[in-house]
Formats: C-alpha cells, structure tokens, sequence
C-alpha cells in the first residue's frame, strides 16, 4: 500500500510541473482562439471531445500517435547524449523511402520481404544519421546544422525519384510510389478501424527504449556523456563511440517511424509525406516536454497527437487552423523550458546550498 | 555563355543573399555575446508576415519593413529573456520558437487574410528599386544591379556597421567581454544579463529585416515556412565567417550564389534537384572549410543538450 | 568597519562581530586557517556580499555598499584569488576595462589607453609590455595586470586574496616589493593570507581570524610567526609525524615522453619518472608548466607524440582510457567540476563512473543498480560524505563533500597507482585532513602515488620524493629530506638546484 502511495507521490513530482506547463500552454492558445474570432472553451470541450472521449476519435487518436511516438524515441535516443539531431524528418522520409521500395519490388516469401524491409528501412535511416555524425567527428560539422540541411535533401531527392523512375503512373496526380502488398500490412485490430498493430509496436519501443537507457551500460554511458562529456571521458567512456551508436540508433528509431505509419496506413510512399504532417516536429516537441524520459515521451505523444486530431476536426468544423494545436504545443515547452515554477520552489533551497558552497570553499 | 547572362545569374544572387547575410549577422552578434540563438529561423519568419501583412494594411513599403523589424525584435527578446534570463536550454527555445513562429504565421495568415497556405496580391506595393545614378547607364554593370533594392544594399552597410561597432567601440568591446568571459564582466559592472538579452533583440531586429528582404525582395508576397532553413544556412555562414561581420559578407554571398544556381538552372534540371543545391551547397561548404579546431567547436556543441536533462 | 556580522542562508556564521580599520600608507594582514571567514570579510568590504549586521566607514562616513562598483567609486580595489582578466585581449584593453579611454564619445581609443598603461606602471614600478596579449602571459605577469586594473581605477585601499596561492617563491618575492613600493606611495593594503612569512616579511599590523571571530590585532614587529600560528590554529601546532616510507618495486615508469600541442607549440619536452610501490611522489611547479599534459597522457586522455609509459610492467602508451585504468590506474582529477563529476548526474551516476564495467556492477551490459547502491551507501559512510540520498544530484553536494565522494571513488579501485591531483583545492579543514590520512592509508598499504599541487606546503608534507616541472620537462628531482621551498622555488623558477 506505501509502496502504490510512494509510486503516487514521485509520478505527481515528476508530473506536476508538465501539466502546469500544459494547462499555461492551453491558455496562450485559448487567448489565439479568442482573437480568431471563437469561444475557447466550447473550442477545447470540442476539441477533446473529438480526440479522446469517443471511442472513434480516441482510436484515431492513438493512430496518429504511433509516428509521433517513434519519433520522440528517436529524439531521446540522440539528445540524451547531447547529440542535438534535428533530423529525424530526414531520417524517417529515407529510411521509409528505402523500406517502402524493398516492400514493393523485392521478389520472395512476404515473411522475407517483410524483414529485409525493415532492416533495409532501418539501415537506410541509421546511415543518414550517421553521415551528419561522420562529418562532425572529421571535419566538426555541426550537427544541429548538417541534420536540417538533410531533412530538405531527403524530401527533394525523394520527390525527384517518385515523380519519375519509380512513380505509381496509375494514379496521374498524386505523385506516389506502388502500394505494398496486403499480405505486408500491419493487421488491423478493430474491422474498419485504422487502427492496427503499429501502436503496440510504438509501445513496444518505449519500453524497449526505457530498459536501454535505465538499465544498460550504454544507457549509463550516453547519459553520462550528455551531462559531462569530459566527465565520461575520463571514466573511460569512448565518445566517439557514443555518439556513432546514439546517433544511429536515433536514424533506425526514425526509419521505423516512417516505416510503421507506411506499412500501418498509407501502405505506399507518397511525396513529402513526412514533411506536410510534420510528425517529426511534433516528436520533438513531446520529447523536450518530458523531458528526454521514454515513457514520459510516450504518454505525451499520444497527448499531442489527440490535440492534432482534435484540431484537424476543429478545423473542419470552425475553420480555426489546426496550426492552433501546434502553437499550444510549443508553448507548452517553452514554459517547461523556464521551469519558472519549480524554480520558485526551489529557489531558497538552491541558495542555502550555493551559500554553504561559499562558506565551505573559503 | 551569354556574359549578360552570366551578370543576371550574379544579380539574382546578390538579392538572394540579402536573408542569408542579416540572418548571418544575428547569429554573429549572438555568439560573439556568448548567447547560442537557434530561433533565427522562427524571428526571419516573423518579420516575413509582418512585412507583408503591414504592406498590405498601409500600403508604405517603409512601414512595412520597420513593423517587420519590431517583430523580429519582439520574438528575439522572447529568446533572450528565456535564454539568458531564464537560463533555458538554447536548443530547446530555439527550437520550440521556431515551430511556434510557424504555426503563429500560418493562424494569422488565417485571420488576417482569411486564406491558408500563402498570400499574394497585386495591391501589395512592391519595395521601390533603387537607380544608381551613373552604373544603370553602363550596359554591363546596369544588369549587374539591376532590380536592386536599397534593402539589399543596406545590408552591407549594416554588416561593416557591426564590424566597427565590435571591435572600435566601447560598448562593442563589452559586448566581446561579455562572451569571453562572464564574470569578469560583471566584477566591472556590466551586466552579462543585460547584454546578452540586448544582443539577441538586436539578432531578432536583423532577422526581422533579412525576413522582409525574403518577402518583399525579389518578390512580394508570404508562403507558410517560407524562410525554408535560411536562419540556420545563415548560422553556417556565420561558422564559416568565423563571426567576422566583413567574413561573413563573403560566406554570405557563396550561399546566395548556391541559390541562384538553384533557380536559374531550374529549367534544364528537375526542379527537385536543383531545389536541394544549397541545402548540398552548405554542408560541402561547411566540410571544406572545415579546419582542425575541433577542441574549441566540441565544448560549445556539446554544452548545448547539457541543460536539457 | 565595525562589528561585522555575516550569517548565510543555511545558518553558517562567517563572521561574528568583527572590527577592522586601515590607516593610510598602512599594510594591514589578516591571518587566519581556510574557513576562518577571511575571503567572506574582504566580499563585504568589496561589496560582493551584503552583511547581516555592522558597518563600514571611509574616511569617517558611513558607506553602504549595493556591489563591487560602489566599493570602486569609494576607491576600494580588489585583487582577487581568480583573476578576472580577458584572456584573448591585450594588457592594455585588459587594465582599461570598465574605464576605457574614449574618442569621439563611443569609439575605443586603444592608443590612448595603451599610452596611458605604460604611464601607469612606470610610475609604480611595475614593468609590464602593454601589447602582450593576457593568455600569453605567466600568472605573474596576469597578477600585475590585475593590480594595475586596480591602480587604474585609482583605488586608494587594495585588497588582496591569496596573492601568493598561484605564484612561485621567487614571484612572491617580486610581489612583495609590489606591495611595499605601493604602500610608499600611499596605498593602504589588506593582504589576505595564511601564510605567516609573508605576513612577517611586509605587514605593518596583522589581525588575526579564526571561526569567523576576531581573535587578536598585533603589531608585526612584536609578535613571531610561532604566536601567530598558535592563535591562528587555537593550539600550539604539532607538526604531524609522517612515517618514513617504503618503497617496493616500481609501478609506473615514464620515459622521454613528447608531446607538442596546436600551432606546434611544445607542452611536454622529454619527461622522465618513476613511482614505486608504497611511495607518493609529488610533481611541483607552477599550474601550465605541464602537468596536466603530462597526468592526462599517462591515463590516456591525451596521446604523446614519442616516448613511453609503463604500468605495472605493462606498456601503456597509445592505449584508452578504459584499458589504461583497468591495466591498474585511477584518477582523481585536479577540477572536480569540470571532470571529476556532472553536476547533474546522481550521487549513484557519479560514483559509478570508471566502475561501470566491473563485474561487480555489470552483468552482460546490464547494471547492477541493487548492488551498486549498497556498496556506495557503503562507501560514502566510510569517507565521511555528507549527502542525503544516493538520487540526489553532485551539484548539490558542498566542494569538500564532492571532493571526498570523488577520492573514495578512485580509491575504491585499490589501483597499483593513484594520480591525484589538486585533491585540497577549495575543501575545507577537516576534509582536507582526511583526504591526506586517506593518501596516506595508500601509501601504507603499498600503493604507488602520483600527486600534483600547487600547494607547495601540502606537496613537501605530503611527497616522499618530489619531481619540478618546468617549462613542459622535469626540471629536478629532491628528496623528502632535500626539499624546502627554497630549493623547490628556485627549480620552479627554471633554475638549476646548484645555484
């Protein structure tokens, strides 16, 4: 009993301050819907009316989840260590790109296929990742740079090859690759629902995710390197290594992003796909608002990809942008980010400490 | 090849490089006050709306740019207060700006004109272009600049300014003193808060001119996102430049020419190619000119996540 | 400055009702142990803290000080233990800063301030090339940039916080000539210290602290070093017997190593040594003669470009930093801030580092987080390290309680080789004493100790033999019985030991 209270007790400290941060964050964009012309809260009751509190909209919101999901993992994966990877819409649009081809043209047994797919998928995703890693460790590229400029190269060097060699022409606008075949697809869990095995897949990473960094060696090492890379360094930790490993595993994690939202939904790569619906963005954002924690990740994202869906539907019936959604979001971590809350509680503690420092250091 | 060609590919250059120099500038005035700014992005954009949409309302061209750089301004000192006093990690604001820059555009770009997606229309007036006296009578050097706005020539003007505001005057040299050491500064009564906070005003009031130069330059008019990653080409140009304001003129300019090779050749290679040039054309730079000072790039890069955990 | 009382946030009182004056052309020293509530007097006369109660009169007029600014425009100069110079400017934009010389209302006359700076130190004595740039410069030379800081803002009272901590003897030398020819000319000074030959040799008046109460104000020449001590310390000192050493078969053997750092400048130029088993060497020499270099190549944070490194008969030159410390080598560093821990890691992530890979605390790549706890609850009793839970993070530990955690995790190796360096820097007393009884444990269990200082007084109690660096090579090896400031002065110095 003491041990559930306990549980309690530390998820409400971890927890408190993000939904603080969320219900500041609902209040910058309830002032946005005011000025849009609207009533705020008949807006948000909408809202989540349509995102989690009808079965239909909940389903459809935890479909939406699943790349975003992903996607945040892939962020905590290569951030953690302090290796600041703003490409995971680059990643994912290659790694998916190369999975989605192995799917379609591979020849063999759809077991086969499936697998080299994925590990094509993964591999491609890892590979791009690793070039921006590979020019910083020679030549000091900046990472936060060179993985931008790559999300642009991924989206336009797609796009050349579908519009041309490896274009669906069956269908004359839409600029697309072949669907991939049914037997590929992910099984659906409800008939009629898209809602599919993808989901449990995306839970299957956080955990997968959360023992890796909680209970591991490298886990342990990536963390460390992150806080104080000199630190790790002299423990023995190999940076390079480090930062090779988490910026890979960050590039597959992307991959499979792509991959399950291709192999779950749209069963077919189509032109910037991953660049219109910016799934990577949103990742980002559920990633910075947890904090780099998995699970906390996880839960966020399902959180911000019911307020997309609940946007999108606001959209369509107020004509409010589903930009709305988007601009809560960020303002959500930018009042994580000051901490302004916890600050103030912790304040007089930090100063007694930083005072005894003093005294102590004299 | 046509020489008159070749002078319209080099003016079409010129007036892409405007964005890429102001971006590059702010970024300089950020680091060199030891403030890492990734909000450029997000403070072009905001002076890219701003621009067109006071153009639209005043019609005055001059209103218009002066509204987008308060607007820059504005969004810098949202970085600035949660960066430096706030201590918020900078890639975390910077990067949460960007995308909230972007979703604030596309909302208003809703109200205010009631369309989505981008807004274009003939009674926006245009900046006017300015005539050189002797050069636009001179046949070769008319097309070389040719169309030019005086925002383009402004630019430069602003770029040797900061140069001579770092490093011949006083307040440049505290500035300096700020980003090289802290403390140091404050035992002499400068405050490193103050500064640094004024500095990346200053970083969003330049960024808010490079993003009406990009929507009121070569053409008037606002498209969701369309500052397309020029904010961080800008902080790479400033990398290369070494945060030299006269340096960075000439990164500037490289990138600028990266972009017209993308648009003049548009017609003889699919578009989605020649689209990726400066994309390409910045990480190729970035390598090249890569020298051995990795120790120094390693700290500052890595200090960045530090806070974020 | 009267009844000076400062209480801190967390109820450590530094200092209880102290008094002070300063008359004019006067050196005044204040004595006392680290802890003693020295540094805390002087913030508050400089206006860096804000007293609890009291209050400080100049020239007979109540003064309040908000900042350092204030106490500046009263004409109180500080030269503190950190110096607060620009490394990347030159002397002259260093010395002029906040002050600068203007043309034209904003531009930066450079040639004015430069004029004015060799004015400056011609006029006291202070020979100093005003275009050299700061990071160029010896410490020596930085401090007199700093004192020339102060003379530049026409302070009339300069304090001094250690002065000597960071200088070679023969440096003090020269900085004591400073501080009387200032003085001559009319500067009152406050020279902050703990060593009493200083004291002896240039004070007018010494007032000595101890627990942040005043104990005594005694007039230099009648009072003796040994009175001081005993009022400084509370007892009459014992100097503490050190058991002679003995010393087994040789552990690490270093041999001719090179190392030339960017821009090909040469940092090691050919170092030998040698540590045995139950034996602590020491390294002395003035902080970037290197030193550092030269620990970091020997656990393998850096690569020599020649010459080689012997572990316990096993060569270990070129290898990393993992098989180095598992070849039997651990490490406490000299900055516990920037390497010895994150900040914001937890007590049990600070203290796994370098043990993740023992068997003890990794099955198969995964952690032993139940055992681990166990055994650094263990550990940090043992040491003596105040903390609350092992989830708390470093950087709320206080520097002494992080020092220690640090040393017992380095020990906890019981490694053939111990490095140690700095291992008092900013710690208290009390851990202090126990950090050298633990170094010395080592020894006394036959453990082979390398340790690096700049405290000169912890080196030669500490070291059974001692090495001197000196411009990148050993310039000298003593004896424990051979070794006294002087000798070791002079060899930091560059001097040979016949001279």
């Amino acid at each position: 009993m003491t041990k559930i209270k306990n549980a309690a007790l530390h998820m409400f400290k971890v927890l408190w301050q993000p939904f603080l941060a969320i219900f500041l964050g609902l209040i910058v964009g309830a002032i946005v819907i005011l000025i849009v012309g609207h009533n705020p809260i008949t807006v948000y009751i909408t809202m989540f009316q349509k995102s989690f509190f009808t079965l239909h909209y909940l389903l459809q919101s935890l479909t939406r989840s699943v790349p975003i999901l992903v996607c945040s993992l892939a962020i905590v994966a290569s951030w953690r260590a302090g290796y600041i990877n703003l490409g995971v819409e680059g990643q994912m649009t290659v790694g998916s790109f190369v999975g989605t081809l192995v799917a379609v043209y591979m020849p063999g047994p759809t077991f086969v296929v499936i697998i080299a797919a994925v590990l094509c998928g993964m591999m491609a995703g890892a590979a791009y990742s690793l070039f921006a890693a590979f020019i910083y460790d020679k030549f000091n590229v900046s990472i936060v740079i060179s993985t931008l400029m790559m999300n642009y190269i991924a989206t336009y060097i797609t796009t050349y090859f579908i519009t041309f060699s490896l274009r669906d022409t069956s269908s004359v606008y839409a600029i697309q690759t072949k669907e991939i075949a049914m037997a590929m697809r992910l099984p659906r869990i409800l008939p009629g629902k898209p809602f599919n095995l993808g989901f449990f897949i995306a839970i299957a990473l956080v955990i997968l995710l959360m023992f890796v960094v909680s209970k591991t060696k490298f886990g342990y090492e990536s963390k460390m390197t992150g806080l104080n890379p000199v630190f790790a360094q002299y423990g023995g930790v190999k940076k390079t290594r480090v930062m090779y490993s988490t910026m890979a595993l960050s590039g597959a994690i992307a991959a499979c992003a792509g991959m399950l939202e291709i192999f779950g939904i749209k069963f077919r790569f189509v032109e910037s796909m991953f660049t219109s619906t910016g799934y990577a963005w949103t990742g980002l954002m559920a990633a910075l608002i947890s904090g780099l924690h998995p699970i906390g990740a996880g839960f966020t994202s399902i959180f911000l990809a019911g307020m997309q869906v609940g946007g999108q539907n606001i959209q369509l019936s107020t004509g409010i942008p589903v930009q709305v959604a988007t601009l809560i979001q960020s303002s959500i971590i930018l009042f994580v980010s000051v901490q302004l809350f916890a600050n103030w509680r912790k304040k007089s503690k930090l100063k007694a400490a930083a005072d005894s420092k003093k005294a102590g250091d004299e | 090849m046509d020489i008159n060609y070749v002078l319209s590919v080099v003016n079409s250059a010129l007036r892409s490089t405007t964005p890429i120099l102001l971006a590059a500038l702010a970024s300089a005035i950020c680091t060199r006050s030891g403030v890492f700014n990734v909000a450029l992005e997000g403070q072009m954009l905001i002076g890219s709306f701003v621009g067109i949409a006071v153009n639209w309302v005043t019609h005055s061209p001059t209103l218009a740019v002066l509204a987008a750089i308060v607007a820059g301004g504005l969004v810098g000192a949202l970085v600035g207060i949660l960066q430096v006093r706030y201590n918020a990690a900078d890639m975390v604001v910077g990067t949460s700006v960007n995308l909230l820059v972007g979703a604030l555009t596309a909302i208003l770009l809703f109200v205010v004109f009631g369309v989505k997606g981008g807004f274009k229309d003939p009674a926006l007036v245009p900046l006017p272009k300015v005539k050189l006296p002797v050069i636009s009578e001179i046949p070769y050097l008319s097309t070389l600049f040719n169309n030019l706005s005086p925002l383009d020539y402004l630019s430069y003007v602003i770029a040797i300014v900061m140069y001579i505001y770092l490093f011949k005057t006083v307040k440049g040299y505290h500035l300096l003193s700020v980003g090289v050491k802290r403390e140091a500064a404050e035992s002499m009564g400068i405050s490193a808060v103050k500064t640094r906070i004024a500095a990346v005003i200053a970083s969003g009031c330049l960024c808010g001119y490079g993003g009406v130069a990009l929507s009121m330059g070569q053409v008037t008019l606002f498209a969701e996102n369309m500052t397309a990653g020029r904010g961080f080409i800008g902080m790479a140009a400033c990398n290369l430049g070494k945060n030299n304001p006269i340096a960075i003129i000439f990164a500037s300019l490289f990138f600028g020419f990266s972009d017209a090779f993308a648009a003049t050749t548009q017609n003889t290679i699919p578009s989605q190619l020649t689209q990726s040039v400066p994309y390409i054309a910045t990480i190729l730079a970035l390598i090249v000119f890569s020298r051995k000072r990795k120790k120094k790039a390693t700290k500052t890069e890595e200090s960045k996540a530090e806070a974020v955990s | 400055m009267k009844h000076i009382t400062k209480i801190y946030g967390n109820g450590v009182l530094a200092n209880d009702d102290m008094n002070l004056e300063l008359a004019e052309s006067e050196i005044l020293a204040v004595v006392g142990e680290n802890g003693a509530g020295k540094s805390t007097l002087m913030k508050i006369l400089y206006g860096l803290e804000h007293p609890t109660a009291g209050e400080i009169y100049i020239r007979g007029e109540k003064q309040v000080f908000k900042n350092p600014q204030d106490a500046m425009k009263s004409g109180i100069g500080m030269v503190q233990q950190n110096f607060m110079l620009l490394p990347p400017f030159t002397v002259a934009e260093n010395i002029v800063y906040g002050n600068e010389p203007r043309k034209s209302r904003f531009l930066f006359d450079r040639k004015k301030a430069k004029a004015e700076v060799d004015e400056l130190s011609e006029r006291y004595g202070l020979g100093i090339d005003s275009n050299l740039v700061v990071e160029d410069c010896p410490v020596g030379l930085q401090q007199r940039c700093e004192i020339l800081k102060v003379l530049y803002q026409n302070a009339d009272i300069i304090i001094f916080d250690e002065p000597s901590a960071v200088l070679t003897p023969q440096e003090v030398d020269s900085l004591l000539d400073t501080l009387r020819n200032l003085a001559k000319a009319g500067k009152s000074i406050i020279l902050i210290t703990h060593k009493l030959n200083e004291v002896m040799a240039v004070s007018d008046r010494c007032i000595v602290m101890r627990g942040g109460k005043h104990i005594a104000t005694v007039k230099t020449s009648e009072t003796s070093t040994k009175e001081l001590s005993a009022m400084m310390v509370g007892r009459e000192i014992v100097d503490a017997k050190i058991p002679q050493a003995t010393p087994g078969k040789t552990v690490l053997e270093v041999n001719d190593l090179v190392k030339t750092g960017e821009a090909g400048k040469p940092i090691l130029k050919g170092c030998s040594l040698h540590v045995n088993e139950g034996e602590i060497v020491g390294i002395a020499g003035v902080s970037g003669n290197g030193q550092t270099e030269l620990l970091h190549t020997i656990v393998g944070l850096m690569q020599a470009d020649s010459g080689n490194i012997v572990l316990d008969g096993k060569e270990i030159g070129g290898l990393d930093v993992r098989s180095i410390r598992e070849t039997g080598c651990a490490y406490v560093p000299e900055d516990r801030n920037t390497m010895g821990c994150a900040l914001k890691a937890t007590l049990s992530e600070t203290m796994l580092m370098a043990h993740q890979y023992e068997e003890m605390f990794n099955h198969k790549g995964i952690l032993k987080h139940k055992t681990a706890a166990e055994r650094f609850t263990a550990l940090l009793e043992q040491y003596d390290v105040k903390y609350s839970t092992l989830s708390q993070l470093s950087g709320e530990l206080s520097g002494g309680n992080l020092q220690k955690l640090i040393v017992a995790r380095e020990m906890s190796h019981h490694a053939k080789l111990l490095i140690v360096s700095e291992p008092t820097r900013g710690v208290d007393i009390g851990a202090m004493e126990f950090i050298h009884n633990q170094i010395l444990k080592q020894r006394a269990e036959g453990g082979a100790i390398l340790l690096v200082s700049s405290d000169l007084t912890e080196l030669l109690k500490l070291s059974d033999r001692i090495y001197v660096m000196y411009d990148g090579f050993i310039n000298g090896e003593l004896k424990r019985a051979e070794a006294k400031p002087e000798n070791v002065g002079i060899l930091m110095m560059g001097g040979s030991a016949d001279d």
